[in-house]
């Protein structure tokens, strides 16, 4: 009777599969029915512990797939009134299911899982049968057991995902920080010219001053010696007056009393160059502090114009007319540095787009309602429609590579967006654009 | 004290000019300016000694200033006094401003007094004698075909040496040395007119060389071409190497033809006033010496003693 049953493979161990390799880890050797086996022995044979795992057995003429019979259509067949006693003696592939899902032993297994998922029904009835590349039977692959390799699979890429999110986050901090130092770096350079510019009078200054005070005692000595020559020593001239008149008269020539008019101015001046170090320094001080987390109460107005101090070498070197129009604000919750950091950056870009002879930027602040805000507007060459669109997306840029990052603005963004602030922009090409930053006067909560 | 020269100064910032002037109380005839239209007006009209000026200023930057002066008056030294000094400013100096010393803000008052002193006298010679045809507008294009000049390329790799001999005509004998003692040996033997001198980061001993060299040899012009955009080298190099053009590497060949024409026709002047190799006068390397090896201490030594006899 039945043609039944051969070596029954151990259930493959579904976690080791991956997707990308074929079906051949799923593969269970099944012997298969021969197409003329009858009914009535399939039916044995279903109860046999060996087919225990399978939906269907495989119905195979020689080594070619005829098709499968699953437990389902058995059940089908015997539950009919008189349906073993009609159907028993009949040869098995009358009733097989002759578009039983046949899969070529290197399928990959994803691949297996879409065929599978496309003629899926409910219930699962069939599993399916393998065969070599000849078309050959091999033997069946469980349902079951795809879905296994598949859900494995998944995790696996999911805990791939997640470790590409990190080193892409933490490659984004890196991106964030270097942005940072990009434009610490144009500031530093900008600001080594500001101060060496002052310190380089202020040294020659202090440095004349103390020969001039040098000349002018030595010269106070000499007179020093004749008035003793003249009063103290004798009644009759001393005989070394001559020298002595001879030496007054040369570091006179060096010192007299408008040279010490001149320090006087050269030291007036030296306060002042003083005084702008001190400025610059502070500015320096405001914007490279890191405590950015602390919330404190800030007049805007300072901040643009410390901002605009820090940026005024670009504005002089590219001839660049400032206009700061400050309205009265009231005292803001904020991380000044951070705020900072928008208003350098919307600086930098305004003078950079500045590509003509008559530049200029103008600054407005105003309080309006509950918000607090700063326009800065130029007179540049615009940005097209395109461009704008995205000028807020992350690396983002128009520049040359290497000369931008693409993340100031989109830092920016982010910056006043924790602020629950707006930054928004209007451009014409051709004519110019205008930033708009508003910030509330009462701080909700603000995430810094 | 009975030479007072004229020099002028030109900055943006006026109190710089209220120090600098007071500075040179007594040593110079001083004219100040924030304009830089104002100084190329001046020495197109009066004979003036030194210009110094300042390289970041609105309307007219430093480099253009001094361009101009050289044009105007060729005679004029030029110096750049500058607070921050970024590659471009640096090279643009020494092509187009063709500059004396490059000096930096805050200044040594005694050091830059001896700087545009020194400058002054140098100038004034030069100015006694009409000697510097002022420089065409545009670089002559030929080079010189006369059998007058030799060039010597320093080029471990040998990229800019291949350039060069594709340029050069066949009249210039151009030799190559892939090492610095074998372009010693050839500085000993031949009158070099010019040396392209292609520096690597390790090229600490070619910096040094070029600086003894320029010393001993002032009318030989040297035109560096380096990978390196380091902007203290290459004031060093302007200072104390007095190179003639810096070229980052790797040079166009066009722009390397011009600077060698330039080169060569310079050369040839200086060979006719010998006076005017003054003009490329160093100053006193704080470096070098120090790190030049016996072997090349020894070709010094019989370098300085042919120029001593010439």
């Amino acid at each position: 009777m039945s043609a039944v049953i051969a070596n029954r493979s151990q259930p493959p161990g579904a976690a080791a599969a991956r997707p990308s390799q074929g079906l051949s880890a799923l593969l269970r050797n099944t012997q298969a029915l021969d197409p003329l086996t009858p009914v009535d022995s399939v039916a044995d044979s279903m109860l046999d512990s060996r087919y225990a795992g399978l939906l269907s057995l495989p119905v195979v003429r020689g080594d070619e797939p005829i098709g499968t019979i699953s437990r389902y259509e058995m059940m089908r067949v015997f539950l009919m009134r008189f349906g073993r006693e009609l159907y028993g003696h009949r040869a098995i592939e009358t009733l097989a299911n002759r578009n039983a899902l046949i899969l070529a032993i290197d399928t990959p297994i994803d691949e297996a899982a879409r065929l599978i998922a496309e003629r899926i029904q409910s219930p699962i009835t069939d599993d399916f049968i393998l065969v070599d590349s000849g078309g050959r039977y091999l033997g069946t692959g469980v349902v079951l057991d795809v879905l296994r390799a598949m859900d494995a699979s998944l995790a696996e890429r999911s805990s791939e995902l997640e470790r590409a999110y990190a080193r892409l986050k933490s490659s984004q901090l890196q991106l964030v920080q270097s942005e940072k130092m990009a434009s610490l770096g144009q500031m530093v350079a900008g600001l080594v010219h500001e101060i060496n510019t002052p310190l380089g009078y202020v040294r020659n200054n202090v440095e004349m001053t103390r020969n001039t005070l040098g000349d002018a005692g030595r010269l106070l000595g000499a007179y020093e010696a004749i008035h003793r020559s003249l009063f103290e020593e004798s009644v009759e001239p001393p005989a070394d007056l001559p020298d002595r008149l001879a030496e007054a008269a040369e570091l006179r020539r060096r010192v007299d009393e408008s040279a010490l008019i001149d320090i006087g101015e050269l030291l007036d001046d030296s306060l002042h160059g003083l005084g702008q170090i001190a400025e610059l320094v502070d500015n320096l001080k405001n914007f490279s502090r890191l405590d950015q987390g602390l919330l404190q109460k800030a007049d805007l107005n300072q901040l643009v114009a410390s901002a605009l101090r820090i940026v005024q070498h670009v504005m002089r070197k590219r001839d660049i007319e400032v206009i700061f129009q400050n309205g009265e604000l009231p005292e803001i919750p904020c991380a000044p540095a951070q705020i900072n950091q928008v208003l350098l950056n919307l600086l930098n870009n305004a003078a950079q787009a500045i590509e003509h002879e008559h530049g200029r930027i103008t600054v407005r602040t105003q309080l309006m309602g509950a918000r607090v805000l700063v326009l800065v507007e130029d007179n540049g060459k615009g940005i097209e429609q395109k461009h704008l669109e995205r000028i807020f997306d992350p690396f983002f840029t128009t520049k040359e590579v290497g000369k931008g990052t693409g993340l100031g603005l989109s830092i920016a963004h982010q910056i006043v967006t924790r602020h629950n602030g707006l930054l928004r922009v209007v451009s014409r090409p051709g004519v110019g654009t205008r930033f708009l930053l508003a910030l509330p006067v009462a701080a909700r909560e603000v995430r810094t | 004290m009975s030479f007072l020269p004229t020099i002028v100064l030109v900055d943006d910032e006026e109190r710089i000019l209220r120090s600098l002037r007071m500075l040179f109380r007594g040593r110079a005839e001083v004219l100040c300016t924030t304009r830089g239209a104002d100084v190329v007006e001046w020495v197109g009209k009066r004979k003036v000694h030194v210009v110094v000026s300042d390289q970041r200023m609105p309307e007219m930057t430093g480099i253009e200033v001094l361009r101009e002066v050289a044009r105007v008056s060729p005679a004029t030294m030029r110096i750049l006094l500058t607070g921050y000094a970024d590659m471009d400013a640096v090279i643009a100096s020494v092509n187009e401003g063709e500059i004396f010393r490059f000096l930096e803000k805050p200044w040594n008052g005694e050091k830059l007094v001896a700087a545009v002193m020194r400058a002054a006298e140098i100038a004034a010679s030069s100015l006694e004698r009409p000697l510097i045809a002022p420089a065409p507008a545009a670089p002559p294009i030929a080079l010189p075909s006369r059998k007058v000049a030799h060039a010597l390329v320093l080029d471990a790799q040998g990229g800019v040496a291949n350039l060069v001999r594709q340029i050069m005509p066949e009249s210039i004998r151009v030799s190559v040395a892939p090492e610095i003692g074998m372009a010693l040996d050839e500085l000993v033997t031949h009158d070099v007119a010019v040396i392209v001198a292609v520096m690597s980061s390790e090229a600490g001993d070619i910096v040094d060389a070029i600086k003894q060299l320029k010393k001993l040899r002032p009318a030989t012009l040297v035109i560096a071409v380096s990978s390196m955009q380091d902007s203290r080298l290459t004031i060093s190099l302007i200072n104390e190497g007095q190179i003639f053009r810096f070229l980052l590497a790797p040079p166009g060949r066009e722009l390397l033809r011009r600077c060698l024409a330039s080169a060569l026709e310079r050369h040839a002047q200086l060979r006719l006033s010998p006076v005017l190799a003054e003009r490329h006068e160093v100053e006193e390397s704080r470096s070098s010496q120090v790190t030049l090896s016996g072997r090349l201490l020894d070709v010094w030594r019989r370098l300085r003693e042919g120029a001593t006899r010439a």
